[in-house]
């Protein structure tokens, strides 16, 4: 009796979850054109790992237990600066801060599965496929191909982005150092940065980080940044705020 | 940085990574972040990354502010930003700004030995 009760649930769970050969390569389809992009932004962030002092075995561990081009590029100068751990990892906990709006819109569909299958779906889940998915599966709702589609976006992108940075890390210890390649990681994170500007007051808070980040440049422990960071996030809370009630006023 | 140091960095930026992607993968399905949060999140990762790459573009190699167009690394990267903002393409944005760098640098029409 109770195999008979548990077994129509454990059957529309595999339903679910099976893989679904079909799905899968509709989700590698819709992320094949990102695939290059990413390989070459993790070419980026491979060369400029090695030219900011990591060794091979560094760089290559980096990526693969980190997997967060954005992270990995922001932590580079301050481990060139001999910043403490405690401000290398704020910085990069706040850089990665807008997966946890991604995950939180991501991980309802997927809550049925084992924890260990969550843990590293969304470790292994990034901005591009995040959207891509979400443009497909707009609803919550269980649906058989749902995860078999999710597998074909993120699994070919990982591997686009591993391979895009050992190629980069190889290639970076190759190169002078005079020609400053990590200056790439640089115009890298202004891509990034420019699409996150969403709004009048995320441009006032980015101005006000960026000013602030220079003019506390000196300060202790790379300090400066974190400062900065936050006098530019309550910047743009006050501006929108500011804004928010006069519209208000008016209307 | 000493290299035990550096190990360290890479698992703290590991756990970094993974408290921010899975963490609401695995308890997400009982908590919901309350607006306010939300909002202040959404301006964190733009701030962050403006406070990182500013410097980058406006100091000069001992730490000094230069905001002249003869710092080429300032020059390279408004170059960049309007790329970027023309096209939306950012390997395209990467080889336009560093080949103005690189000009830049080798030319050294600025004579500031970079």
């Amino acid at each position: 009796m109770n195999g008979a009760r548990l077994d129509p649930g454990m059957e529309r769970g595999n339903d679910v979850d099976g893989h679904d050969p079909a799905a899968w390569r509709e989700g590698f389809q819709v992320g094949l054109p990102t695939l290059f992009g990413l390989g070459a932004w993790g070419m980026v962030v491979g060369v400029a790992m090695v030219k900011s002092g990591l060794t091979v075995l560094q760089a290559s561990a980096m990526t693969l237990v980190v997997y967060s081009g954005s992270a990995q590029l922001a932590s580079l100068p301050l481990i060139a600066a001999g910043a403490p751990v405690g401000v290398i990892f704020a910085t990069a906990f706040v850089v990665n801060l807008r997966f946890v709006i991604f995950s939180a819109l991501l991980a309802p569909h997927f809550s049925q599965l084992p924890l260990f299958q969550r843990f590293y779906l969304g470790h292994i889940s990034g901005d591009l496929t995040t959207a891509l998915f979400l443009q497909r599966y707009p609803r919550t709702a269980p649906e058989r191909g749902k995860l078999s589609f999710l597998k074909g976006l993120l699994y070919p992108s990982w591997v686009a982005w591993q391979v895009g940075t050992f190629v980069g890390i190889f290639l970076g210890s190759a190169v002078p150092t005079e020609w400053q390649l990590g200056f790439a990681g640089t115009l890298a994170i202004l891509c990034i940065l420019v699409p996150l500007i969403i709004n009048g007051a995320a441009l006032c808070g980015v101005l006000v980080a960026s000013i602030v980040s220079v003019l506390a440049h000196g300060l202790p422990y790379k300090l400066g940044l974190l400062v900065a960071v936050l006098v530019g996030m309550v910047t743009a809370i006050v501006v929108e705020e500011t804004r928010g009630r006069r519209k208000v006023g008016h209307g | 940085m000493a290299d035990w140091d550096i190990w360290t960095v890479i698992a703290v930026l590991g756990v970094a990574t993974a408290s921010t992607r899975s963490a609401l993968w695995m308890v997400g399905h009982r908590v919901t972040i309350p607006r306010r949060v939300q909002e202040m999140l959404r301006f964190a990762p733009a701030c962050a990354l403006a406070a990182i790459v500013a410097p980058d573009f406006m100091l000069g190699p001992q730490g000094d502010i230069q905001l002249a167009v003869t710092n080429p690394k300032l020059l390279a990267g408004i170059v960049a930003l309007a790329y970027y903002l023309w096209r939306r393409n950012m390997l395209q944005t990467i080889v336009v700004g560093m080949l103005v760098f690189t000009v830049l640098r080798v030319s050294d029409v600025f004579h500031n030995g970079l």
